[in-house]
């Protein structure tokens, strides 16, 4: 297959995230090796091999040249979303803001993750001396520059898979390219073998997640078999026409939510994530909680609402991922009150959000909300998603700040951090806040617009002459309680996010020795923690929600 | 130009500075931020002097020509006109406003902040304490200034923090834990109303301040319009438990019994200034919040609820006269008593007559600093005397004549006596009630007779009696020291509430007509119909 001129230009943002797998892959490798030329004494330098040179082998070299990669094509899809004009390339993909939208949130997030590892991984230069010691010699090959290659080759193949996903125009094409992020995912998660737990984390998130995968693709093909085709427009043609719910598509569907489910790592299927957050290292857990989760959450997106959304009498699925919703949020919120590691804490966190999203997702489909109602939760669910990058993300960077130094694994390595470090302690707390949903920063702004979504869905259907509160609440339509959920769901998590600004400001530090001087991980926090405040209010929280409109009008 | 009329000035300039003194010492170098340190308490106090000073200069009328007598219901002075969007997609503005209720509110806000730092000059960390104090006074402005519900709600919750800050690091020994349970419970509450504030918001009308993308908004005098004109919630049932939520958050600020028990906590643990912020001015929030949001907008639920009020404003007046009266800490007598005035507000509200509201609009501003002053009085009798036991000593009249004297007049202004402030607002609060519910008002009339019982033996031993007119009893916390008097700074800061308990009591027309014209316009313009639509009621 040759892309057309344009073709290449509207895939530009993945064709440079190929071309840094191929760089990741050649770039650590050269060196100065040169080869004899056949029955000459000329001998010509191919690069490929001998002994490496100062830049190749520096170990940050990967690193940097897979964030570099990243923006790169951040930046691209970025300037992307508004003229992309949906082409379709080879029938299973179309090129629209949406999908340039997300794959912008998508390479921001591994950007982030790709810049946060260089500091993380422990990355020295390999001196002689260090491998005439036995006993630490397993210790550093790990810290070769070609073993952190391959970390950088699997971000670029997460981001790579996942903005394909979001391209996708196909099903079959969809759940390939998701598998492609999935299982380049799952090895990241193993990847931190210094620690004993790592290896355990990546296989359970494997077999966990695999399991999921092929109940999805067993979806898939019942689909296809009832359809005859696993093209989105054939799809959804087939749908609208069904006069009732055929058992084919609606069981489909539902085990498509399950691969999708653990995904987002919604209950009951997120057991395998806070197994995996917290045996993995904090960027990949970040990662893991921003960027897959939005993979997830778009999947879902462009099966129920792309194909299968709810049309005359046929609501197939808005009550089931209601009342999944509901136990999500609830079940994320009550065992993070009682996690005692701070990734854990956040993983449960995650599970939580997702159950928010999951909520918005609902009403969607209700069949009640009305196109704009519509417009705006889907605004909702796709802010949410942006603005997690900054603060999610953000949170695991601080975690990572505490795990290069060792520790970063119990509530009590946060202790006293403002007297450590007090802008990145106030960082985190504005993380935290942002996460908890205190207005007015951007995670309010997002649980509002989801709020709203749903209250406006379900606004027409309350009683106005009820005479009690009540009967009032009878009168209303279910999806109400969703809202309510939220709120009530929301008030609970602010004590477990509230602890951590607790612990922060008034306990003793363990140690008071400064934080590690990773100068890169520290302007993404404070970075991060800007555009958490801008994006909440004021003219740039209008420019995102301006820009995720345009994305959406294109879904 | 937006954020730079007087109200956004005086609002934003304490906090945006407060924040950054709070923050350049940590980012700057070790040389320079150890020399800023010291200075940073100078800035604070020129700082909120120079506000305290253009916030006099509004009231005088030298800045916006205001004639203050001519400012009726739901109109505001140095309001902000166009929509100054801060979230344009939810409908959130900047939009700012003052009137006779908030005004006296702000006014007493940004003089309380430069004595509370005058009298806590040489306290501790003072660089970072002063900053918070800062931090303070532009979040208090900000919820009376704010006329947008969500700003209001932000700026409500934002008082939590700096007041947070200064109990736990500067509190007592039990600091940790009365800065937990203050939060808690404040939040829990102010959570609950956010939910009451969110019902509003998702009822609105189109306006030009709705949202772009929700199409409702938070503005306060467009929600009050469309409460007065078409009633802004229609169902009943919901609009009373809007209002009930509304109460919960409220009413645990004020705080009215059965939601006060963070109060004397707090108090006793909070450093003297926090304790001077908290009583002078936190506790007058709730009470503005309810005037301006409960009973302006859902008056027939107000109306419906007066018994309740009648209830929680008696009980809390009754309990915190009888609780006052087992009292040994200084400061916790000082807290129950401040528990006793605000159920005073509540009566004066449930009366439903002009007289009333400005007596409890009067009662919040003299309140005001007669608290302060007792606080400040217990903090430097605690800093002097390394103690709060009342029963402790005897006579420090000897030992500390000023101190004796703040304290003196303190505690006549608070028992209300005539030509104090105090007094004022009682008697407008016991003529309202007598006008509405008739000889009940003996109730209230009793206790306050009560408090001033207790207040005058108090007095009578702590300061004046003693077996040897030359020494008295000392407590044992002294060590045999010799006690010191206060010294000059806070002087200067109880001199100054002392002379404004006085000037109040004498002229108390300053505030109160202005006062009583809005009271009387807010009855007319809100209650006398929902009174009129009650009575038609079968």
């Amino acid at each position: 297959m040759i892309l057309s001129v344009d073709e290449s230009q509207a895939l530009a943002p993945e064709l440079v995230m190929v071309a840094g797998i191929i760089l990741a892959i050649i770039v650590p490798n050269l060196g100065d090796a040169r080869v004899r030329l056949p029955l000459t004494s000329m001998r010509v330098p191919i690069l490929w091999g001998g002994r490496r040179f100062e830049l190749t082998s520096d170990p940050r070299a990967p690193g940097v040249l897979s964030a570099i990669a990243l923006a790169i094509a951040c930046l691209l899809s970025g300037l992307a979303i508004e003229s992309a004009d949906g082409m379709s390339i080879s029938g299973v993909i179309q090129v629209t803001g949406f999908s340039r939208f997300m794959t912008m949130v998508f390479t921001a997030a591994l950007a982030i993750t790709a810049i946060a590892s260089i500091y993380r991984i422990p990355s020295t230069r390999l001196l002689p001396e260090d491998l005439i010691d036995p006993d630490d010699s397993v210790e550093s090959s790990l810290m070769d520059n070609r073993r952190q290659v391959d970390l950088y080759i699997l971000l670029l193949m997460v981001a790579l898979g996942m903005s394909l996903m979001a391209l996708s125009s196909d099903l079959f094409f969809l759940i390939v390219c998701l598998e492609l992020a999935s299982m380049a995912s799952y090895v990241l998660v193993g990847f931190h073998k210094e620690t004993e737990v790592g290896g355990e984390a990546g296989a359970k998130y494997f077999i966990v997640g695999s399991i999921a995968s092929a109940t999805g693709i067993y979806g898939m093909s019942l689909l296809y078999i009832w359809s005859g085709s696993l093209d989105f427009d054939t799809l959804a043609e087939s749908w609208s026409s069904m006069g009732e719910l055929e058992p084919l598509a609606g069981i489909g569907v539902g085990l498509m939510l399950v691969a999708f489910g653990f995904k987002v790592s919604a209950a009951p299927f997120h057991l395998a994530a806070p197994d995996a957050y917290s045996g993995t290292n904090a960027p990949i857990a970040g990662m893991l909680a921003t960027a897959s989760k939005a993979m997830g959450f778009v999947a879902m997106m462009r099966v129920l609402i792309g194909f299968a959304g709810p049309n005359d009498g046929v609501i197939a699925w808005g009550f089931a991922l209601a009342i999944l919703a509901v136990i999500t949020m609830t079940w994320g919120n009550l065992a993070a009150l009682s996690s005692e590691n701070p990734k854990r804490m956040l993983a449960y966190s995650s599970v939580a959000h997702a159950g928010y999203m999951l909520a918005a997702l609902a009403a969607l489909g209700s069949g009640l909300a009305d196109s704009d109602t519509q417009d705006m939760l889907q605004m909702a669910i796709v802010f949410h998603l942006a603005v997690l990058v900054l603060f999610k993300l953000g949170a695991f960077l601080v975690l990572t700040l505490i795990e290069i130094d060792g520790g970063g694994n119990k509530i009590s390595d946060l202790h006293g951090l403002a007297r450590r470090d007090p802008i990145i302690a106030t960082s985190m707390f504005v993380f935290m806040l942002s996460l908890a949903g205190i207005p007015p920063l951007s995670g309010f702004l997002s649980k509002f617009l989801m709020i709203n979504g749903l209250v406006t869905t379900t606004s027409g259907t309350g009683a106005l002459d009820a005479d009690g509160v009540i009967p009032w609440l009878q009168s209303v339509d279910p999806f109400f309680l969703l809202a309510i959920a939220i709120v009530l769901n929301s008030a609970l998590s602010l004590f477990y996010y509230l602890r951590i600004g607790l612990v922060m400001f008034f306990e003793k530090p363990g140690s008071e020795s400064p934080l590690s001087p990773a100068l890169g991980l520290r302007v993404l926090v404070v970075v991060s923690m800007i555009f958490t405040v801008l994006f909440g209010m004021g003219p740039a929280s209008q420019w995102l929600l301006a820009l995720i409109e345009t994305a959406i009008a294109s879904f | 130009m937006t954020f730079t009329d007087p109200l956004s000035i005086i609002t934003l300039v304490p906090l945006l500075s407060g924040l950054l003194l709070l923050i350049l010492p940590n980012v700057l170098p070790q040389h320079i931020s150890q020399r800023m340190q010291s200075s940073v308490r100078n800035v604070a106090i020129g700082l909120s002097t120079a506000v305290f000073a253009l916030t006099t200069l509004i009231f005088l009328g030298t800045i916006g020509q205001i004639d203050w007598l001519s400012i009726g219901m739901g109109s505001f002075v140095l309001e902000t006109e166009d929509p100054v969007w801060l979230i344009e997609s939810i409908g959130v503005t900047w939009h700012l406003g003052a009137d006779a209720l908030s005004f006296p509110m702000i006014w007493l806000t940004t003089l309380l902040i430069p004595i509370s730092m005058l009298v806590q000059w040489d306290v501790e960390r003072g660089h970072r304490f002063h900053a918070l104090l800062l931090i303070m006074e532009g979040a208090l402005v900000g919820v009376f200034v704010s006329l947008d519900l969500f700003v209001f709600y932000v700026f409500w919750e934002l008082t939590l923090v700096p007041m947070f800050f200064l109990i736990m690091i500067w509190g007592g020994e039990d600091r940790k834990y009365a800065s937990m349970k203050f939060f808690i419970y404040t939040f829990t509450a102010s959570v609950l109303m956010l939910v009451g504030i969110l019902v509003m918001y998702f009822n609105t009308a189109d306006s030009i301040f709705s949202g772009s993308l929700t199409g409702h908004h938070f503005n306060l005098v467009e929600m009050t319009e469309q409460a007065r004109v078409s009633g802004l919630i229609a169902s009943e049932g919901l609009r009373h438990l809007v209002w009930l939520l509304l109460l919960i958050g409220f009413a645990t600020k004020m705080p009215s019994v059965p939601v006060h028990t963070w109060l004397p906590d707090a108090h006793v643990q909070a450093p003297t200034a926090g304790s001077m912020l908290l009583a002078g001015v936190m506790l007058k929030m709730g009470a503005y919040g309810f005037l301006r949001v409960a009973v302006a907008i859902f008056p027939e639920s107000t109306l419906t609820f007066v018994p309740l009020l009648v209830f929680l404003g008696m009980a809390s007046l009754v309990y915190g006269a009888v609780v006052c009266l087992g009292q040994t800490n200084l400061k916790r007598m000082v807290a129950y008593s401040s528990v006793s005035h605000m159920g005073l507000i509540f009566l004066g509200i449930a009366t439903m007559q002009p007289i009333g509201f400005a007596g409890a609009l009067f009662m919040m501003f003299a309140h005001g600093i007669i608290s302060p002053l007792l606080f400040a009085v217990a903090g430097s009798f605690k800093h002097h005397y390394h103690t709060l036991e009342i029963g402790s000593m005897r006579g420090i009249a000897h030992h500390s004549p000023f101190l004796a004297g703040h304290m003196m007049l303190g505690w006549m202004g608070s028992l209300g006596l005539p030509l104090l402030a105090g007094f004022v607002a009682e008697v407008a609060i016991m003529i309202a009630f007598w006008m509405t519910f008739g000889w009940w008002v003996l109730l209230p009339a009793i206790t306050l007779i009560f408090t001033a019982l207790y207040y005058l033996t108090s007095m009578q031993k702590m300061i004046f009696e003693s077996d040897d007119p030359h020494q008295g009893i000392l407590p044992d916390t002294l060590h045999g020291e010799d006690p010191r008097d206060v010294t000059w700074h806070e002087n200067v800061g109880m001199f100054i509430l002392g002379a404004l308990t006085i000037l109040f009591g004498i002229m108390p027309f300053i505030f109160w007509d202005m006062m009583s014209v809005w009271s009387t316009e807010f009855i007319e313009t809100y209650l006398i119909h929902a009174m009129n639509a009650l009575e038609a009621m079968p």
